[in-house]
Formats: structure tokens, C-alpha cells, sequence
């Protein structure tokens, strides 16, 4: 889809796709914001119940790539999540934005590795692990992870990988499907051989 | 965020907000390098200390700073009742707290509470614009992303309006609360989808319409407001590495618990 005005070429993050992208981490950030309070509840409870619904910050860098497939969207729609919910006064500070980027940099590796071109539930679960890990790096840094008893910091990352696999993964698969419904996700990809035959046809 | 009530604007709303997230980045990195008790105290209360600048009054600030208790619980219980450790202090079914886990659980505490402060300190004395214009300025982000962010912050209240609409629509035909982990699920989905289609269609409109006007040629831009750096950057961060300093003399001079040095 050549569009005028845009000096770049069809490889990079145009213009459309960076707004588009940020626009939808502002709604997830403030999401973020919102679940914060909700994580400290339940983790007092102590065995890690609070863990299954981390994988709610994982959801913008997968659900963004699923709407827009090109190389980046993963990593600029976490780390705009994370930034908006930082000016927003996050609980956790700065420190969510180096979190956001690392756990979009997880997903990111992912989607890389399958070269942008897959899509399917089971890469986009891979890549909401792929997310777990990052965040996991400096949870053993910052969270003394490594500290905790043996049985406890298992459970801790088990439940981690299985929410973020629910939520960042399988979760934002139906989400994604669900919008492509509406169509919105139709300007965001390039023109298809579909709709060209259909231009042809008339 | 800046919001919306008045404030006093103090010389820290008029540090360069690329030193401020710099030294905030930092800051962060530092604390995870502290494993020392009383210094990482020392640490904390300094850091809610430096709230006296931000401008805003003390009885707003504690509004404001309300989650921090949750944090603070959040963080320290955790580790304190299932840390590991040599010392048993008490032990009730799975929860098990040690001498070591009680203070390593503290730490976290404090080090949550340390960066929860600056955090809001951050938010309260930086406007989006200021720091996206310093970051374009100073810090070479390329204009698209920049603006991108700055429109897209833009699109909260229009959001949030939209989110009324959908709710009293949905309440006016008749939408009861449920319980069901399915109904609560498909909920989610009434809200979700057509917020963001709305925000997806309402973005490519704004992205076509800058283009339109040639934003993003390859031209040298210029800027309504120039930030700069000034006196008050050094300052700051002079006051950062004191901060960091006095508590670190401080800490291994006068220890809080004599024999809790290293919480690892």
C-alpha cells in the first residue's frame, strides 16, 4: 500500500502503523494502570495467585503484532503501554518502562524468529512466554526471585508462564479474530491479491 | 500526567525531562544493586523526601500516594512469609518467616516504596508535552513516534467518553451484572472490540490526515517550544548523587540492625 507523502519504504514502520500502534498501547496502558491496584490484592494471599493475572501486561505487544505484522510493533507497543502508564503514576514508577521493554523485546524475539510471518495461536503463546522471560530478568534482579524458598519460586514461575500463555497468548488471539469481525484490521495490512482480482472484476 | 489541580511549580517541573527520566532510569538500576539494609532505608526515605518539590499540597499527595501502602505490603510479605533463610522465627503451615526472609521482605518494601516515589514524583512534575518535545530535541526520537505518542494522549478523554456512551447503552437495553467467569469474558468483549475498532478507525484517520498535510518529510523541524538545558539539570543531578552518597555513608556508619548488612 504506497502511500504519498511517506519517505520511507513498505519495510519499515510507517507512519499509520506507528499511531495505530501507540494508540492502541495508550488504551492497554491505562488498562495497566488500572490493574495495578488489583495485583496487590490478591498477592498478599501469598501463593502466587497474583501471578496468573500477570500476563495482563504482556497483552499489547502481542495483541498489537496481531493487528499490525511488521517488525518492531511488538516492542513500541509495549514500551508506549508501559510509558503511559508511568506518566500516569504508576505504583511501580520507572521501572516499568525498562519491564515494558524488556517483556516486548521477549515477545519480540519470537515473532523474529518466525520471521514476522506467522501468526497462530501457538507463536503468539510462545511469544507471551518469550514476554514472561523478560519481565522474569529483572524480577531476579529487582525481586529477588532466586531467594525465595525453591518450591515457592517454581510455583511463581509456572503460574507466571501460564497466565501470560492464557492472557498474552490465546486471549489476545480471540481479540484479535474478534476485531478482524469489524473490519478495522483491513487498513492496517497491505492490499491483498484478493482485493485486487475484486478491482479487476469490476 | 499533569492534572488537572492547581499546583505551585517548583524548579523540578523546570529540569529537563530527558535528566529526569535518565537519572529516574538510574535510580532504578542503582536499587537493584543495593543489598544493603539500612542503606536501601535511607534510600527510600529520601526518596519521599524529595516529594516536598513536587509542587503539589502534602494532604493531595497523600491521595495520591495511598497505593504506595499496598505496595509496600504487597512487595514485603511475599518474600518475608516464603523467603528462605537459616533463622526460624515462626512457622504456620506453609508460611515460613526467617530472620532473613523478615528483613529481605523489608528491603523489597522499601525498595518498591523508593521507586514509587520518584515515580510519582516524575508524573507530577513533568507534562507529556515537555517531555516528548525534550526527547525529540535532545534525545534524537524521531518526530513520528513523538507526535504519535502526543495525539494518541490526546485520545484519553475521548476514550473515556466513549466508554460512558457504551456503558449507558448497554445499561439502557437491559445489561445485568453477572457473575459467570464466561458472562465476565464476554463483557470484556462488548467493551474491548468496540473501543478499540473506534480508536484503530479514529487513528488511521489522524495518520492519513498528518500525511496529508506532509507531516513527516524528511525536512529539518522546528519547534514551538525549545528545551533546553539549564543550571537547574546539574543541580539535580548533583542533589541525586548526594542523596545516594550521604545514604550510603550514612547506612554503613549507623547500621538500623547491627548484624543485617547484606539481605541476599
Amino acid at each position: 500500500m504506497a502511500r504519498a507523502g511517506q519517505g520511507t519504504k513498505s519495510r519499515g514502520l510507517k507512519l499509520t502503523d506507528i499511531l495505530v500502534t501507540i494508540v492502541i498501547a495508550v488504551v492497554f496502558g491505562i488498562i495497566y494502570k488500572v490493574w495495578g491496584p488489583m495485583y496487590d490484592v490478591v498477592k498478599p494471599i501469598g501463593v502466587h495467585a497474583e501471578q496468573t493475572v500477570y500476563g495482563m501486561w504482556f497483552l499489547a505487544g502481542t495483541f498489537a503484532f496481531l493487528l499490525i505484522r511488521k517488525p518492531g510493533v511488538a516492542v513500541l507497543a509495549e514500551v508506549a503501554a508501559a510509558s503511559v502508564s508511568a506518566l500516569l503514576g504508576s505504583e511501580w514508577g520507572i521501572s516499568t518502562l525498562w519491564y515494558g521493554l524488556l517483556q516486548g523485546l521477549g515477545a519480540e524475539i519470537i515473532f523474529a524468529l518466525f520471521l514476522y510471518r506467522n501468526a497462530s495461536v501457538w507463536v503468539v503463546s510462545l511469544a507471551s512466554i518469550g514476554a514472561a522471560a523478560g519481565s522474569l530478568v529483572l524480577d531476579f534482579g529487582y525481586g529477588y526471585i532466586k531467594e525465595l524458598s525453591a518450591w515457592n519460586y517454581t510455583l511463581l514461575i509456572g503460574l507466571r508462564v501460564i497466565g501470560s500463555v492464557v492472557i498474552a497468548g490465546i486471549l489476545a488471539y480471540y481479540l484479535s479474530k474478534a476485531l478482524e469481525l469489524t473490519g478495522v484490521t483491513k487498513v492496517l495490512r497491505p492490499a491483498s491479491k484478493q482485493d485486487f482480482d475484486a478491482l479487476n472484476r469490476a | 500526567m499533569q492534572l488537572t489541580f492547581p499546583h505551585r511549580r517548583t524548579w523540578l517541573h523546570r529540569v529537563n525531562p530527558v535528566v529526569k527520566l535518565v537519572l529516574f532510569s538510574l535510580w532504578f538500576f542503582a536499587i537493584i544493586l543495593i543489598h544493603d539494609f539500612s542503606v536501601m532505608i535511607n534510600v527510600a526515605i529520601g526518596s519521599v523526601l524529595l516529594l516536598i518539590w513536587s509542587g503539589h499540597p502534602w494532604k493531595r499527595l497523600l491521595l495520591y500516594a495511598s497505593p504506595f501502602l499496598l505496595v509496600f505490603v504487597s512487595s514485603t510479605t511475599g518474600m518475608m512469609f516464603f523467603g528462605s533463610g537459616e533463622t526460624p522465627w515462626f512457622k504456620w503451615g506453609i508460611v515460613n518467616i526467617t530472620e532473613e526472609s523478615f528483613y529481605r521482605g523489608l528491603h523489597l518494601g522499601f525498595r518498591a516504596l523508593s521507586m514509587a516515589a520518584v515515580g510519582l514524583l516524575f508524573g507530577l512534575t513533568t507534562r507529556p508535552v515537555d517531555l516528548f518535545y525534550a526527547l525529540m530535541q535532545k534525545a534524537k526520537l524521531p518526530p513520528k513516534y513523538a507526535y504519535s505518542f502526543l495525539a494518541a494522549m490526546r485520545m484519553i478523554p475521548i476514550l473515556v467518553e466513549e466508554f460512558q456512551t457504551l456503558r449507558h447503552a448497554l445499561k439502557i437495553r437491559g445489561m445485568k451484572k453477572q457473575g459467570k467467569l464466561m458472562t465476565i469474558y464476554r463483557t470484556w468483549h462488548r467493551y474491548a472490540i468496540p473501543l478499540l475498532a473506534q480508536s484503530i478507525r479514529r487513528a488511521h484517520r489522524i495518520a492519513v490526515a498528518m500525511e496529508a498535510k506532509r507531516f513527516a518529510g524528511g525536512a529539518k523541524r522546528t519547534y514551538y517550544y525549545i528545551i533546553g538545558f539549564t543550571y537547574r539539570d546539574i543541580a539535580f543531578a548533583a542533589l541525586t548523587a548526594v542523596l545516594f552518597a550521604a545514604s550510603f555513608a550514612a547506612g554503613i556508619q549507623w547500621p538500623y540492625i547491627a548484624d543485617i548488612t547484606d539481605v541476599r
